[in-house]
């Protein structure tokens, strides 16, 4: 650390490091899209809702139109989405998470779902989607099942 | 300006004693002066400044008014009584805040007024003008005690005719310079307003056109609102070894909720309750869409009844409707919209009840015997959500009296201002609670208590609830 840094602005970042691939690099990518956050791991897309709250149509439009550009490029992804901080959702996500799952599944790919309050399962066992996607407890249960 | 009026060449290479204290003016002021082909010298203070024009005698002085030491006025005044120097023009550069500058100018006999902030041609004309026209040194002889009122102060100054002609000139031009600058704001501002009004009207324009496009929306809206309470059951409908009451409130003037109750022939009585994903404006006209297709009219689009070979009218099972309609709704074409849907066929002679739920919320059923109201959930997928999926019914024998309640989920999992869900146990209680009372009075008591939950905003939901006794 020593006098790498200018002098007031300490990051706490080892120097070697801030030279070389900064560790906020993967934030900044994450900044493009404004509803969810993005992220890799292997061949498999991560995805976290940035919004507590998922009811207005036009959040959810945007988050379609995110999601079908993440989707977009890849072809037949894996997809992990986590809804850790998600507290309210409108039955019409789930008619988007529909597509998104007819999408992917016609893709070869795999749809995952993760971090869902118990509230918010509800909503999918009413409706028996329950048993039609793939949720699992927490985001690393999720990934051991992807391989 | 000056050098207009008398015509003559501008004067190249004087001497020019310039005060200034402050030394980014002073730096821009030579440089320009420099430009001009005139040799410069520059002293900080007024004090500096006399001392370079007693050095050497300079053709013109310019001097700012504002300095430590001695300012503008003093060093001035000090030019002015020195017989030998008094025939320098002096240029005072001002920002003339205050009418009594003048008088002081005056009294300091200053030559020349420059106003501050000056453009530098500005001030090379004025250096021009009073160089043509140099100040007699018979002019002293003129020199008269002046007596000038201004702001109510009286001031005795000393001047000469000259000197006061050259100020009064000054004055006026410096006036006069104001005077265009003010014209040329005022035609910017006058542009300015132009622009802005014609923006003002562009803005009338652009709002009439959205108050026309709003009340085309709002006459569309309503339009398709009385479309939709075409989807409803009729007001006195009555179906014979029955009685039926049902209440419908949409959140918005168009909702995503439907419900009907109707006779299918001579033994059957049908009745449904849909709910699409969302609100508004698509909801709905996936909702009338749908509808259209849960007719028990005879006819190409019915699923619901059609022409059997003997000519008589064949009911379809209720699974073949669900099966049915999520074969013509695929999600994609309304842009990820779906339904639930729970619809049951009554054989009015038998009291058998066949349903289908769709991802419907459970069908309650309140045994005319005695004992609390049963939950009837059945495990299948919204319609439109899965493709090609084949669902199944159940089958209901009921008892005579024997009551069952259809309802979306805005009952069940309406939200108090503390977002707690009304919850099936509350609903369940409610229904029990009113099975002695006519079912009327029985769906109105579960609608009420669902409002009251919602205090005080009301139900962010549509809610429907359909409720039905068999009494052979």
């Amino acid at each position: 650390m020593a006098g790498a840094a200018a002098p007031g602005y300490d990051f706490g970042i080892p120097a070697a490091v801030s030279w070389g691939r900064r560790p906020w690099e993967d934030t900044i990518f994450m900044e493009q899209y404004r509803r969810i956050q993005t992220g890799k791991k292997g061949d498999i897309h991560l995805v976290a809702f940035k919004d507590k709250k998922i009811l207005d149509d036009t959040v959810l439009d945007e988050i379609r139109s995110e999601l079908t550009q993440l989707i977009g490029k890849a072809s037949g992804p894996d997809l992990l989405l986590d809804f850790g901080n998600v507290e309210f959702m409108s039955s019409a996500m789930l008619g988007l998470l529909g597509q998104l799952h007819r999408k992917i599944s016609a893709g070869q790919g795999r749809l995952k779902m993760c971090s869902i309050r118990p509230e918010i399962f509800q909503v999918f066992k009413l409706t028996n989607l329950d048993k039609l996607f793939s949720i699992h407890k927490d985001a690393p249960t999720a990934l051991a099942t992807f391989t | 300006m000056a050098q207009q009026l008398d015509g003559s060449a501008p004067a190249r290479g004087v001497d020019v004693v310039i005060a200034e204290d402050s030394r980014m003016q002073a730096r821009m002021l030579i440089r320009r002066l420099e430009e001009a082909g005139h040799t410069v010298r520059w002293g900080e203070t007024g004090g500096q400044a006399l001392a370079l024009v007693r050095e050497r005698r300079p053709d013109i002085i310019v001097s700012d008014i504002e300095m430590p030491e001695m300012t503008g006025y003093e060093f001035c005044k000090a030019v002015k009584t020195d017989s030998a120097l008094r025939t320098i023009p002096f240029i005072l550069l001002s920002t003339l805040a205050d009418p009594i500058d003048i008088i002081r100018g005056l009294d300091a006999g200053a030559d020349n007024y420059v106003t501050k902030p000056y453009e530098p041609e500005y001030l090379l004309g004025r250096m021009q003008s009073l160089l043509a026209t140099p100040l007699e040194s018979a002019d002293d002889g003129a020199a008269a005690m002046l007596e000038v009122t201004l702001a109510g102060q009286k001031f005795r100054v000393k001047a000469g005719r000259q000197q006061v002609l050259n100020l009064l000139v000054s004055t006026f031009e410096n006036a006069v310079a104001k005077n265009q600058e003010l014209v040329v704001a005022n035609q910017e501002l006058s542009v300015a307003r132009d622009g802005l009004q014609k923006s003002n009207e562009e803005l009338s324009t652009a709002n009439a056109e959205i108050s026309r496009i709003n009340a085309h929306m709002l006459r569309d809206l309503k339009a398709a609102a009385k479309v939709q309470r075409s989807l409803l059951p009729a007001v006195d409908v009555a179906i014979p070894g029955t009685s039926v009451a049902w209440r419908y409130v949409p959140c918005q003037s168009l909702a995503g909720d439907f419900l009907n109750v109707f006779r299918l022939d001579d033994e059957h009585a049908g009745l449904f309750v849909v709910d699409v994903s969302g609100h508004g404006v698509p909801s709905s006209l996936m909702a009338v869409t749908v509808g259209r297709f849960l007719t028990p009219k005879v006819s190409d689009q019915s699923l619901l009844v059609r022409q059997g070979p003997d000519g008589r009218v064949a009911v379809a099972r209720p699974a073949e409707v669900a099966t049915q309609l999520n074969r013509l709704f695929q999600a994609d074409e309304f842009s990820g919209l779906y339904f639930t849907l729970l619809y049951g066929v009554l054989h009015l002679p038998t009291g058998r009840f066949d349903y289908c739920s769709g991802g419907h919320p459970p069908l309650v059923r309140v045994p005319a015997g005695g004992g609390p109201p049963e939950f009837h959930a059945m495990e299948s997928f919204p319609i439109a959500f899965v493709p090609d999926v084949e669902y199944e019914q159940r089958t209901l024998q009921l008892a005579a009296g024997d009551r069952l309640f259809l309802y979306s989920d805005g009952v069940p999992e309406a939200m108090d201002k503390d977002r707690n869900p009304y919850g099936d146990d509350a609903m369940a209680a409610c229904i029990a609670a009113g099975r002695t009372a006519p079912i009327e009075a029985g769906v109105q008591e579960l609608l009420e208590a669902v409002e009251r939950w919602c205090q005080p905003v009301g139900p962010l939901d549509d809610v429907s609830i359909l409720g039905v006794e068999w009494r052979p």
